[in-house]
Order: C-alpha cells, then structure tokens, then sequence
C-alpha cells in the first residue's frame, strides 16, 4: 500500500516531466490549457435572457495577430487558476501601449486622438453603443493594417465601419469608391481615407476633415494626385478648378453655406456621372443644382461644370480667356510706347526750342 | 478798405484824379481842429491832404488790379466741360474707383495684400455688397450717358464730335512723326483729340463689358435659367479679364495724360472745374478754338460760353477748318 502510494507519486511526478518533456505539447503551446475550453467550437456564455455570448477563440487566427506570440495571461492578468471562477477584467489596450513600457508594445498618439474623436467622447459620455479599440481592431485578431486580413485593413474598412454604420454602408457599397474596393482597386477610398481614423472629428469641428472648408483638400489627396488618377483615367483638375470657382472663393471666405464638393456629389453614394443615378448625371444636375439654385434648370448642364480658363479643355472659355490675355498685352504695350514716344517728343521739343 | 474822414472816397477807375472835394476838406479839418483847440497851420493841413491823396490811389489801383484780372480770366478761360458732364465724369469715377477698389481683392484673392484689405473690411460681406453699389452707380450713370448722348441736344452734339473720324487716324499718324521727328507740324485736334475719343471709347466698351457680365454674375440664378452654363463661364472670365485690363489702362494712361504728363502735371482739373485757358485751348483744340472764335468776331457775340455752346459742329469736316489768325494770337 505504501509501495503503491510512493509509486503512484513517482508516476505522477514522471508523468508531468514527460507531460513538460513532449515536444509541442505544453511547452510549445502555452495557450493549451485556456484552449482546453475556449478552443472548441461552440464555447459561450448563455446570459440573462437567454443571449449568448460567444468565448471561442479561433487559435489559428490569433496565432497570426499582431499577438499571436504572447500567452492569454499577458492581457489577462487576473486569470490565476483554471477554470477561473470569476468573469476576468476587461482588458485595456492602454494596460501595454503606453509610453515607456517594457513589454515594447508599440506606442503611437493614437489612443490621444481617439479621445478627441465623436466615438472617444461618445464613450467618455457613456454611450454604450460607442466603440473602443476593440470593437475596430477586434479583441484577439488585432493585426496591422497592412496584414490583408485585418479588420483595418483597406479592404476590410467599410464592412468594420459598416458593423455599426450599416445604412452607410449599403450606401457605400454601391458608390463609384465601393464598388471600386470590392474589384479590388485599393487606391479608391474607403472611410477612413475622408473620415480619417483614430482624429475621427464631428464635421462642425474646423479640424476635421469633413469641415466645409476642408472637403475640397480631403479629396484632394487623391483627386488632385496626377499620376494615379491618370492611372484611373480620371480628370485630376476638378479641385483646382473647384477652388478657383466662386464656390471655392466663397468657402475660402468663410460662406460655410456655399457648396463644396459633397454637396453635388454626395458622399457614401458617389457615383460617376455616366450613372443614371448620380447627382450629377447630365439629367439630375438642374435638380441637384436646385438645392440651392431653385431657379435654375437644365440650362446648367450645358457647359463644363469645373472649368479652368487656362486649359484647353475649357473650350470657348479657354479662347475667351487667350483673347483677353493677348488683346490686354497688345493693347498696354500701345498704350506704353505712345506714352513714351509723347515723353519723347515733348523732351526733344522742350530742347529745341 | 480803410476808412477815411471823406465819405465818397472816389472809386471810378475812369477818376483816377481826385474829385474837386479839396476845399471841403481842408475845411473840415481846420474845423476839427479848431474845435479841440488846437488850430493847424495852412502846411500841416496840406501835408494831411497829400497823405490822404496817396492813400486813395494806391487803393484805386488795387481795385483797377483786381477788376482787370477778372476780365482777363473772362476773356482768357472758356467753358469746355458744362456741369452736366462734370458730373456725369464725377460719378463714373467715383464708381470705377469703388469697384476697382472692391473688385481686384477678389480676382487676386489669394495675396497677401488682398488679405490685409479683407481683414481691414472684416471679410468679403460688405466689399461684396460696396462693389454692387457702386455697380448700380454706374450702371445708372452710363443709363443716364446713353439718354444724354441721344436725347439732350448738347449731349448729341458732344457725341458727334466724339465719333472717330479718318481724320483721327491722319492725327494719329502726324503724331507719331511729330514726336519722331518726322515732321515738325503738329496735328490739329478738334474738340476732341484722338487721345481723348480713344479713352471715351474705351471707357464705353469696359463698361458694358462690365456692366453685363457683372449682371448677369450677380443675378446668376435666373442667369441659369434662361442661358447655358457656359454663358456663365464666359462672364466671369470676361468680367475679371476685363477688369484688369481697364485698371491698369486707367493707371497708365489716364492717369499719364491727365497727371503725369509734364504739359498737365500734376493735374488738369478741366473736368472738375469745367475751364480751359484759350491758351491752352488754342494749343491743343485749335480747330475748335478758330471755329469759336472766328466765329465771335463774325457774330460779334459778347460771351465767350455760350459760343462754346453753341457752336456748330457741322463745320468739322465740312469745309476746311480756317487757320487760326492774328486776331487771337
């Protein structure tokens, strides 16, 4: 019996060594023992009122985040024993990325602007529906944008926003810039190109980039860049042209009211003007110019809209343009020479006489 | 003008002797004189006297002086410009002025000087709504020119004269030899010279330049309602090429010929005051001054200003226009 009980210690003891020993099976897989649970499909929490609350975690996919080398312990640092008896903590992105900690999780200033953004104040205001990192980057999948399966990643933006944004993104996804992203065009805007995305600021805020005033420069980051919307084979002086225009003059001066690109365009349903549906179809321009010209009619489809004297493009109002700049020229260099010839002629008389 | 013991101080520039008044004089003197018991003798009184003649002249002169300047002036200046165009000038460039001012901010929008004038003004708000006061200022005034140039008979007449003529271009053309060299004749300008008819044409052509395509800016709403798109384009790029090209002639040319210009530095207020010296007449309008002036001696009228009112202007190209002759030199 005693025998028995010394071997069964010793058994014990061998087979924990032989248990640490095996190659791929503790040692190498410091997540198995939270996967003994979490790890199978189907794993949930059933709340009050009968909703569920999924608790798997797809080891795989968490394998490949940006994390994917730490144990769940790192973040869950009140989980002591298993199974743990008590719901752990709500984590905090903040428990490591902050300045000067030793874990060298990468600090940026994003978390700041965040908390300048509508859903940082959201959240500081209590709203429950607004979202932290988490609900953007997810909880166990965080990947860098660059990584084609992160939830931040270009692709994959407009259907993260469109989580909680879903009319938006129906909206979207039928616009020139969504129907572009699904090809598969990642040069076309998603979101976060116009809305930004940690410094995500209310369009009445002078900073932000849906201010009034500042539209015409958000998409001039890529409207007004030459070599990729000749590429896309899209006019790239339309915000130039905007700018010069009394609209753009106007917004210059502070006239908020006037319009800017959104307001014929949209925004979320932009489409090209080829498409029936678009604001600025040749058909729809009297309505959509009606917003705020009630008068007009379809008279103003009759031109160009974003005309620049100085291109050739412009057509009659290029040549209107050459005229006045060569007539002006001729006519003042007239005006000089018959003022210097009248000096002239006064100097040589005043001697002569 | 002093007071003295006389009471008809004699006055008439024709009496330059003094009136036979001497006896009364002296006696009342003595008389004075006697009075405060202190009686003069016959020399003092003669002394007073000869003072008191010294004095008369000296004013009389004066006066003679004064009355001659303003005969000669009458004689000298005639009327070129009569009130109503004055104002007419006065109006058209109290409005270019404002709209030059309000305007050229815009169209250079983007410099540093156009930023200091909007942050003088506080922003675009009343620069916009000065420059479409002052729009409505000259479109009225050049609403008023159209009906004085068909309607009022010496705005007729001014405008006639103002039409180019071939003459103009053989004036243009002798000036330019003149002033090279070429020949040593000056050409002889009309009322109106070819330097003047282009600045008035000039003017004409900015302004319904401007005042339509300004129009049509600022009523764009039913601009676009009736007209293309591209009409729109068209007016305001004509509306702010024009602009320029009116600002920087009205610099340099106007403001040479009117200021500039060593013969009317540093100002020739003809337009404001409405006169001109015959000198200056017979220098530079000697066709018109003959025309007047051959003509005041032919009528032996007496004032000069209704001459210039009324003179024919028919005679330009009519008959050859007389020299001008000794009479008035």
């Amino acid at each position: 019996m005693k025998i028995s009980k010394v071997w069964g210690v010793i058994f014990l003891i061998g087979g924990m060594v032989a248990v640490e020993a095996v190659p791929g099976f503790a040692q190498v897989d410091p997540l198995r023992r939270c996967l003994l649970c979490h790890g199978k499909a189907g794993f949930k929490e059933v709340l009050e009122g009968g909703k569920e609350r999924p608790l798997y975690i797809d080891v795989e996919d968490f394998r490949g985040s940006a994390h994917g080398n730490m144990v769940c312990t790192i973040c869950h640092t009140d989980v002591r024993t298993i199974p743990h008896l008590s719901r752990p903590r709500r984590i905090h992105c903040l428990q490591c990325h902050y300045e000067g900690n030793v874990v060298g999780a990468p600090v940026e200033r994003k978390p700041e602007k965040y908390k300048e953004s509508v859903h940082g104040k959201a959240l500081e205001k209590g709203d429950p529906r607004a979202p932290d990192c988490r609900d953007c980057h997810t909880s166990h999948s965080v990947r860098q944008a660059s990584d084609s399966a992160s939830t931040v990643n270009k692709r994959h933006v407009p259907e993260t926003c469109g989580r909680c944004h879903l009319s938006v993104f129906t909206a979207y996804s039928q616009s020139v810039h969504g129907t572009a992203l699904s090809k598969g065009i990642l040069e076309s805007a998603a979101c976060s190109d116009c809305h930004r995305e940690h410094d995500l600021l209310p369009k009445d805020d002078p900073r932000s980039s849906l201010y009034p005033q500042n539209v015409a420069n958000t998409c001039a980051t890529c409207h007004q860049n030459e070599t990729l919307m000749r590429k896309l084979g899209i006019p790239v002086k339309q915000v130039q042209a905007f700018k010069e225009s009394f609209h753009g003059v106007a917004i210059e001066f502070g006239f908020l009211k006037v319009a800017n690109c959104v307001s014929c365009h949209g925004y979320h349903d932009i489409l090209p003007q080829s498409d029936i549906r678009s604001s600025i179809h040749p058909t729809n321009l009297a309505k959509t110019c009606g917003k705020c010209h009630p008068r007009v009619t379809a008279m103003v489809a009759r031109g160009k809209i974003h005309v620049l004297p100085t291109e050739p493009s412009s057509g009659i109002v290029y040549w209107v343009s050459q005229f006045f700049k060569w007539f002006t020229i001729l006519v003042l260099l007239g005006l000089f020479l018959h003022i210097l010839l009248d000096l002239f002629g006064r100097f040589r008389a005043h001697r002569t006489t | 003008m002093m007071s003295y013991p006389d009471e008809n101080p004699p006055r008439e520039p024709q009496g330059a002797k003094i009136p036979p008044q001497k006896e009364n004089l002296a006696q009342r003197i003595q008389k004075v004189f006697s009075d405060l018991d202190y009686p003069l003798d016959e020399e003092i009184v003669e002394e007073i006297l000869q003072d008191v003649r010294k004095r008369v002249e000296q004013e009389i002169v004066k006066q003679r002086r004064k009355e001659e300047k303003e005969r000669r002036e009458a004689r000298e200046f005639v009327t070129r410009f009569n009130l109503n165009i004055r104002v007419q000038h006065f109006l058209l460039a109290v409005a270019v002025l404002l709209l030059i001012f309000t305007g050229l901010p815009i169209k250079f929008h983007e410099s540093a000087w156009a930023d200091i004038y909007f942050r003088f003004l506080g922003g675009l708000s009343l620069s916009r709504w000065l420059h479409r006061l002052a729009a409505i200022l000259l479109t009225g005034i050049s609403l008023y020119h159209l009906f004085y140039i068909s309607f009022h008979p010496e705005g007729k007449r001014e405008f006639r004269l103002m039409i180019p003529t071939r003459k103009d271009f053989k004036d243009f053309w002798q000036n330019i030899r003149f002033y090279l060299g070429l020949s040593s004749q000056k050409p002889k300008f009309h009322r109106f010279s070819y330097v003047e008819k282009f600045d008035y044409w000039a003017v004409y052509w900015g302004v319904v330049i401007m005042v339509v395509s300004g129009f049509l800016l600022w009523l764009h709403d039913w601009t676009l309602a009736i007209l293309p798109k591209f009409i729109l384009d068209i007016a305001r790029e004509v509306h702010s090429d024009e602009a320029f090209l009116a600002t920087v002639a009205i610099i340099m040319w106007h403001f040479y010929n009117v200021h500039l210009n060593p013969h009317n530095f540093p100002f020739n207020p003809s337009i404001f005051t409405g006169k001109i010296s015959r000198e200056k007449m017979r220098e530079e309008h000697p066709l018109e001054y003959d025309e007047i002036f051959i003509e005041t001696l032919t009528t032996a009228s007496t004032s000069h200003t209704t001459a210039v009112a009324t003179s024919s202007p028919s005679s330009e190209d009519s008959s050859p226009p007389p020299e001008p002759s000794e009479h008035h030199l």
